[in-house]
């Protein structure tokens, strides 16, 4: 139930932020046009798009992660014995828990101070503690995903599928 | 504080935990066992590095080159490259490395060349007698050229690594880049002549005018994003934007061959590639700055001046070690975890920045088919249903090839550091 939950709310993230970034193109674009054609910029476009941005990294990262897709070098940890590999993978999830439990707690804490003095960007009015809640919401997502990984690999269910490699 | 920020990353990172992590463990042991500061620099950081309109052209470029990597872009590339080329030796093999050069200049991601450019060449070259290794070995390690000819993903990220500007890097990219594709072309016109391949068709101006017709829109994209950043027009990130939109444009109604639903989904593509790469981008900005507020840099400058090295020895030194990490790291990873390591040493040594950073590309271009873990190996394996050992095998010239150019741009800082002055009319 909780899997079929998480495979539907990344899929959901991934095109929310899709058409998120298709209209940062967009806004980049008009400007551009804007500057040549009309002489006018829309000036809180560059700061709407460095916050789609940040909404593309830090919620992006909980779909990469649901898919196991992060960038690693997995080269000498295959050659390991697949006990010693199920070992590894313990740690690494217990380390992601904590690791994003601790800027989840930091991240919150941070952007519910932007919540509280009421902090808006210069240009585009946006409330701050949208884009920093951000960062609160991803990791937050990143140590569930962690967690529940965790409890599978503890009850004996693990696929080793890891991904590796950009391509750039 | 060494245990925090060397033993803790070099471990993690054997044990095969997300690049993200790594970081973040250090910089998370460091900041909260060793250091005296506010924990909320954690997250300031974080958000920090990403804050940054310049990083946008990371998204956009790879937007623009999944757009035009799908349909019928790369055949027509092909069907251009070859017109042009006519009945030299090795005509095939010489439009395997033209063809990869311009996709280079339209795309910059390098598996993407592999898999489209090799589903094209790799059967035309052994239909017409090449043996299967060579076929193999070029295909694979041609596709290296796309991240060292602009626009170019790794140079945006050591740009924002080194603080250094994109433009610059972008020019200087420019002349390696087809000093490499020169070097390949001569070498594949010898070996189609030593094995006694045949040459290709006559050239023919009807031909080639129709291919060039076919092919003008894609050939467009090169102009636009550098005639528009060396013209003043645009900046990188909007040269970016722009050719997104114009591969969009082109796709979608001069070919006619993506609909809506492909434009959204090479746009989810483009989010998940970002997200792998600016979380690591991010968790280095905190990973850096922790470097800097412990003078780390600076502790190794004067231990490295401490030595005697000269700048030779430094830059072979760099060289080694970068295409040791290169066989096993991504380049944009190995870029964010050395580069503000590297940086401070490179200043002190008096190296032009822009020049190393065409050095870091181009090594890090070929850890991307260096045997026996380089990334476009297994590309090309399964993609094009390759053998291992035969691509092992046809690598090695390539990659002898790649290795004196890299000797050439290393020592001779003129090949990167000419082109850019040129291209930015310095003096």
């Amino acid at each position: 139930m909780t899997t079929r939950i998480l495979e539907h709310l990344t899929w959901f993230i991934e095109r929310v932020l899709a058409y998120a970034f298709i209209a940062a193109v967009a806004l980049n674009f008009l400007n551009v046009v804007g500057r040549y054609l009309f002489g006018a910029t829309l000036l809180s476009a560059d700061e709407l798009q460095i916050f789609i941005m940040v909404f593309m990294t830090f919620l992006g990262a909980t779909v990469v992660a649901w898919r196991n897709q992060h960038l690693r070098m997995d080269v000498v940890v295959n050659a390991l014995p697949l006990q010693v590999r199920r070992l590894i993978k313990i740690v690494e999830l217990a380390a992601i828990v904590v690791l994003a439990g601790f800027v989840l707690w930091n991240s919150t804490y941070y952007a519910k101070q932007m919540f509280n003095i009421g902090r808006v960007s210069d240009m585009a009015g946006v409330p701050m503690w949208l884009p920093h809640g951000a960062v609160a919401v991803g990791f937050g997502l990143m140590a569930f995903i962690g967690c529940l990984r965790l409890l599978e690999i503890l009850a004996g269910r693990w696929s080793d599928g890891n991904k590796t490699g950009t391509g750039a | 504080m060494s245990f925090a920020l060397g033993v803790v990353p070099v471990v993690l990172l054997l044990l095969g935990f997300p690049i993200f992590i790594v970081l973040l463990a250090s910089v998370s042991v460091a900041l909260v066992f060793f250091m005296h500061m506010p924990i909320a620099a954690l997250h300031q950081n974080l958000f920090g590095s990403i804050n940054a309109f310049s990083l946008l052209a990371i998204p956009f470029f790879v937007y623009a080159g999944e757009l035009m990597g799908r349909g019928s872009v790369a055949q027509r590339l092909v069907d251009f490259v070859q017109g042009g080329v006519g009945s030299v030796r090795g005509s095939l093999a010489v439009t395997t490395v033209g063809t990869s050069a311009i996709f280079g200049a339209i795309s910059g991601i390098s598996a993407a060349c592999v898999a489209t450019i090799g589903r094209i060449m790799y059967p035309a070259m052994r239909r017409a007698g090449y043996p299967e290794h060579f076929a193999a070995g070029l295909v694979t390690a041609v596709g290296a050229i796309d991240i060292i000819i602009p626009p170019s993903i790794p140079m945006i990220v050591y740009g924002a690594a080194a603080e250094e500007s994109v433009p610059r890097l972008y020019a200087a990219g420019v002349v390696p880049g087809i000093m490499l594709s020169l070097m390949l072309a001569a070498y594949v016109m010898w070996f189609a002549r030593r094995n006694g391949i045949g040459a290709g068709e006559a050239f023919n101006l009807d031909r080639f005018l129709h291919a060039t017709a076919r092919g003008i829109w894609a050939l467009g994209m090169p102009f636009i994003i550098l005639g528009g950043i060396y013209g003043g027009v645009f900046s990188p990130t909007e040269a970016a934007a722009v050719a997104s939109v114009y591969a969009a444009f082109v796709t979608r109604f001069v070919f006619r061959e993506l609909g809506w639903r492909d434009i959204v989904e090479a746009a989810a593509v483009t989010v998940l590639f970002t997200a792998q790469i600016l979380i690591i981008v991010a968790c280095a900005g905190v990973f850096s700055w922790l470097l800097t507020v412990n003078q780390v840099p600076a502790a190794i400058v004067a231990g490295l001046q401490a030595l005697n090295i000269s700048a030779w020895m430094f830059l072979l030194t760099v060289n080694v070690i970068l295409l040791v990490v290169g066989c096993f790291l991504d380049p944009l990873s190995a870029i964010l975890l050395l580069t503000p390591l590297l940086v401070p040493l490179v200043k002190a040594f008096g190296i032009d920045t822009v020049h190393f950073g065409i050095v870091v590309t181009v090594n890090l271009a070929i850890g991307l088919f260096h045997p026996p873990f380089g990334m476009n190996i297994f590309v090309a394996q399964s993609v094009l249903g390759l053998e291992l050992k035969s691509i092992y095998r046809g690598i090695i010239p390539f990659l002898v090839i790649y290795l004196i150019a890299l000797g050439l741009i290393t020592y001779i800082p003129a090949i990167s550091l000419g082109g850019m002055r040129l291209l930015l009319g310095l003096n």
